[in-house]
């Protein structure tokens, strides 16, 4: 079991996005802006953060340079979560630090895909 | 931390000397409009700040905001245009939905979600705009508008719209802030959208927690 942690100031997304990793038998963390999330992340294990990119007091981007930044969240997967699909969306994220980009609304299939060739999978 | 006044060259706060020198500049209006050009952006932060009292500084604070990269300066400029607040900040700031600068455009969209009768007047020509992202940070700038308008602008809005990125906003903002008015809107949005499962899941969770709260 990997934990996830979920950063989305959308309350149905991270809803959504939690039962598809959850149904992979991984462990979830939500968090609803960049800052929360590096609060709740420090002291632990993750196997893999999914980023929104549009979020209040810190965003996707910058959330992702402070992981790079910083020791302890350096190697941990990204998956920048967006509802921007341009190619300048897509530098932005690989430029911030960012391993893989998905456009919003997602297809269940597909975030799981990701989540398993990033965190693997528990449940059968 | 209190300005220094004294004139021999001691500080009495404890400040950095620099900063000390940097609070001795001129600090009228147009001193400070001189100073959000400076090279330091400590300079620069200072004067932001001092211009929050100066309400003809608008146009001044929004055009540093638009060329400055710092960011303890761009919050400073932020803040001191929620400070004064009012319409030509509005003017000012709405254009910067169309940023491709993400941390600029959050910042906007939180400084106009503090100013709910001077956003109002724009709000039905964003969430009408042709570019869907404008019309996503549009129901963003929704989520925390104290206006007893915005959930019937995001029900109008959910009526009409086919984006999907638009429709799943509009759809989370009115799980958080929609009451048992908005429910035939969401409910008709989960018929419309219910070949898509993130949209038909977000419509019952927002129907869920509205029929749950009114209880």
């Amino acid at each position: 079991m990997a934990r996830v942690m979920i950063v989305d100031d959308a309350v149905t997304v991270r809803m959504y996005h939690r039962e598809l990793v959850e149904a992979l038998g991984h462990q979830v963390v939500e968090a609803e802006n960049g800052i929360e999330a590096l609060e709740k992340a420090l002291g632990a294990d993750w196997g893999l953060f999914l980023v929104d990119v549009n979020m209040p007091k810190m965003d996707g981007y910058r959330l992702v340079r402070e992981m790079r930044a910083g020791e302890e969240l350096r190697a941990v997967p990204v998956v920048m979560v967006s509802t921007e699909a341009g190619p300048g969306d897509r530098e932005q994220a690989w430029a911030a630090g960012a391993n893989f980009y998905l456009v919003k609304p997602v297809r269940p299939e597909t975030l799981q895909a990701v989540v398993r060739a990033l965190a693997g999978e528990v449940a059968s | 931390m209190g300005l220094v006044r004294r004139q021999d060259g001691r500080q009495e706060t404890g400040a950095p000397a620099g900063t000390v020198e940097r609070r001795r500049r001129g600090r009228g209006l147009e001193d400070l409009v001189e100073q959000l050009r400076d090279p330091d952006p400590q300079a620069r932060r200072w004067a932001a700040r001092d211009l929050a009292a100066h309400p003809e500084a608008v146009d001044a604070l929004a055009d540093a905001l638009e060329a400055e990269r710092d960011p303890a300066v761009r919050a400073a400029l932020l803040d001191a245009l929620a400070a004064i607040g009012g319409e030509r900040v509005a003017e000012r700031l709405v254009p910067l939905l169309r940023s491709e600068d993400a941390a600029l455009r959050n910042g906007a969209i939180e400084v106009l979600q503090g100013l709910p009768e001077a956003v109002a007047p724009h709000m039905a020509r964003l969430l009408a705009d042709a570019d869907p992202d404008v019309r996503i940070f549009a129901a963003d700038i929704c989520r925390a508008l104290p206006h007893p308008e915005t959930p019937s602008w995001l029900a109008a809005l959910l009526a009409r719209e086919t984006h999907p990125n638009v429709v799943g906003t509009a759809i989370d903002v009115l799980a958080e802030i929609g009451g048992p008015a908005e429910l035939p809107a969401l409910r008709a949005a989960a018929e419309r959208f219910a070949a898509e499962p993130f949209l038909a899941f977000s419509a019952r969770v927002a129907i869920r927690r509205i029929e749950e709260s009114a209880r």
